[in-house]
């Protein structure tokens, strides 16, 4: 897959007074941006909380279908190799995977996942029969796999790795080949408008021992701030597909289950002191073909404190958007959005209107996934 | 479009709330330079491109550069821990016999990181090269094969990210474009410098002549064999178009003579 998809999103969401991603200080962390304090969630913070969403939420595909696509993506491979018929080819496929034992299901530890290959892996693989191909094809089952025997299938193919690792990607510094290159890309969240930090000063108090001690037990503070934040993220879907050993429906299922994450997701810092848990109120996924577009610009001048930060936030994120486009003169695939305001209550009219002129009208979460699926395959559709 | 044959310059503007610009920091503290690296720029073009890790570079890394620092933004430290995110023990770097990583023994559950960025910093970047590759780099830098980032994967940019060609040299045309800053940076300024039409903005430029020395030229970012060499660079001042209009009956308080111009103060 040579084309660029980029598939971007963006969401607004508005926390209470939290803390949820702190420093060494125990402060949450904070950034300069157009010239004034920001609260910032970075994004090691959010990706984990996504992670583990994600874990939670995506089944694990189902092992044979899983197995025929790999042998399928093998024959292929042999085929443009050696020139051999497709027949013989799968005959080939097969022997070479039968090393695997893949459809056993092996010990339920780290291999319970099913894992994925990328493409240099299966080439690998291919490389193996490439010279040797129409002798292998000529021998009987019985022989063709003591031959396939001998060659270092099961090496070749050691360092699979489950969904999770495609999207978000593996760095082991000393082992180069279990590198895997993130297909996610996430900024950190900053609020739109300036934040001060503030401290909840606390007292601790014994309630076994109130008459012999009249003083607090423990004293401290905590830091906390309050912000309606502005998340960013981008999904490379060529990467993405890549680290999935071409497998473009796992692609998508693992895109729709990031996608559900990284929305629905929080870190989870103080959350039993704060209960900060909130939903976005602005989630736009945008589909484009030739990069990644971050909207941050249109908070760096901050957010004035008065009435609405979250409607005024939606609202000049719509207009940057819709400001890109005309800029630049490139219509994305595809834009939508899901979101809280409506056009009957004035406070909300005009970024419910500068939305629709953007995204068209809001679509609900569990429909604006479909859709992004819908049109994603037909993009793929049309491509092929 | 340039004719064939003739050196043309790609304006890129890097700017985003955080950009990371390492050059020899590794372990547990990853520092930032105060401006980026032709390492880091080299790195976005080939990234860009489509370039795998273990492309050649050279033709990027031959290409003049030159930085100029639009808004300086300040240093922030990021205290980062990495765990893993199902709660058992981090992996070692060791693997087993057939090429698992081993989880650390003792088992050790999470690891302290020092990151720094740079906040609020704008720079203009412009790369100098023959007019076809700049011209592909430019299509590149739009189109680009994987998503980019300044210096550190979670910077992501902020648009515009590219500003265009300019025919010229890499310094003039530095100095001839206006100052990459927000409106209201510019009138807070305007307001302290009597709505001066230039302003002094420092840059590094790469020079064989030049009297520094910085060892970010990458010749190779193979995972295994991130290797670097030196360029010569100098440091200057140009005088970039504020896009303000001076005041004539209010005219600097300096009476002409500043001596901490020269500082950039």
């Amino acid at each position: 897959m040579t084309q660029r998809l980029y598939i971007d999103v963006h969401v607004v969401q508005t926390v209470p007074p939290a803390n949820l991603n702190r420093d060494d200080q125990g402060n949450p962390k904070e950034a300069v941006f157009g010239g004034v304090r920001r609260s910032r969630v970075s994004s090691q913070a959010w990706k984990r909380a996504t992670r583990q969403h994600f874990d939670t939420q995506v089944p694990e595909p189902d092992r044979a279908t899983r197995t025929k696509r790999i042998a399928q993506e093998l024959t292929a491979r042999i085929v443009r190799s050696t020139g051999l018929e497709r027949d013989d080819s799968t005959r080939l496929a097969e022997a070479l995977l039968a090393q695997l034992g893949l459809s056993q299901g092996k010990k339920a530890s780290d291999t319970a996942y099913l894992l994925f290959y990328g493409n240099a892996q299966l080439d690998a693989v291919a490389a193996l029969v490439a010279e040797r191909a129409t002798d292998l094809v000529a021998l009987d089952e019985k022989a063709l796999a003591e031959e396939v025997k001998e060659l270092p299938v099961v090496e070749s193919f050691s360092t699979g790795h489950p969904v999770g690792v495609a999207l978000f990607g593996r760095m082991v510094a000393d082992i180069p080949k279990l590198n895997v290159d993130a297909a996610v890309q996430v900024a950190h969240a900053i609020s739109t408008h300036e934040t001060q930090l503030e401290f909840d000063y606390f007292t601790a108090v014994d309630d076994q021992n109130e008459r012999d001690e009249t003083g607090a037990g423990m004293i401290g503070t905590i830091g906390f701030n309050s912000a309606t934040l502005y998340r960013y993220a981008t999904v490379g879907f060529a990467q993405l597909v890549e680290n999935l050993g071409g497998d473009t429906d796992a692609a998508l299922d693992a895109l729709d289950g990031f996608v559900d994450g990284f929305v629905l997701s929080a870190p989870t810092g103080y959350q039993n002191s704060f209960a900060h848990r909130t939903r976005p109120s602005l989630v736009a996924v945008v589909v484009r073909t030739d990069q990644p577009v971050n909207l941050v610009s249109a908070f760096e001048e901050p957010v004035a404190t008065k009435a609405g930060i979250q409607a005024e936030s939606a609202r000049r994120l719509a207009e940057a958007y819709t400001g890109e486009a005309r800029t630049w003169g490139d219509a994305p695939l595809y834009g939508a959005a899901s979101h809280i305001f409506t056009t009957d209550e004035p406070r909300t009219k005009d970024t419910a209107e500068a939305l629709a002129r953007a995204f068209g009208e809001s679509v609900p979460f569990a429909d604006l996934r479909t859709t992004l699926r819908t049109h994603i395959t037909s993009a793929l559709g049309e491509e092929a | 479009m340039t004719p064939p044959g003739r050196t043309s310059v790609l304006l890129l503007r890097l700017a985003a709330p955080l950009q990371s610009w390492g050059d020899r920091s590794m372990f547990n503290r990853r520092e930032t330079r105060p401006e980026p690296t032709k390492s880091g720029v080299v790195g976005l073009l080939a990234a860009a491109a489509g370039r795998s890790r273990h492309a050649d570079v050279d033709d990027l890394a031959g290409l003049g550069l030159g930085i100029r620092v639009d808004q300086p933004g300040s240093l922030l430290r990021d205290y980062h821990t990495v765990s893993d995110y199902r709660g058992r023990p981090l992996l070692s770097a060791a693997v087993s016999a057939n090429g698992v990583q081993k989880p650390t023994s003792p088992a050790k559950r999470t690891h302290v990181t020092q990151r720094f960025y740079l906040q609020d910093a704008v720079f203009l970047a412009a790369v100098e090269g023959p007019g076809e590759l700049i011209t592909a780099l430019e299509h590149a830098v739009r189109h680009p094969a994987f998503p980019l980032s300044l210096g550190r994967r979670s910077c992501v940019p902020a648009q515009p990210l590219v500003l265009g060609q300019r025919t010229g040299a890499l310094e003039d045309v530095l100095r001839a474009e206006p100052w990459q800053v927000t409106k209201a940076v510019r009138n807070r300024w305007g307001r302290r410098n009597s709505n001066a039409a230039h302003v002094d903005l420092p840059a590094t430029l790469d020079d064989p002549a030049g009297d520094e020395i910085r060892d970010d030229v990458p010749l190779s970012f193979a995972p295994t064999n991130r290797t670097f060499t030196t360029r010569r660079i100098r440091h200057t001042y140009l005088a970039a178009p504020t896009g303000l209009t001076p005041d004539p009956d209010h005219p600097p308080a300096t009476g002409g003579h500043d001596p901490f111009a020269l500082l950039g103060w």
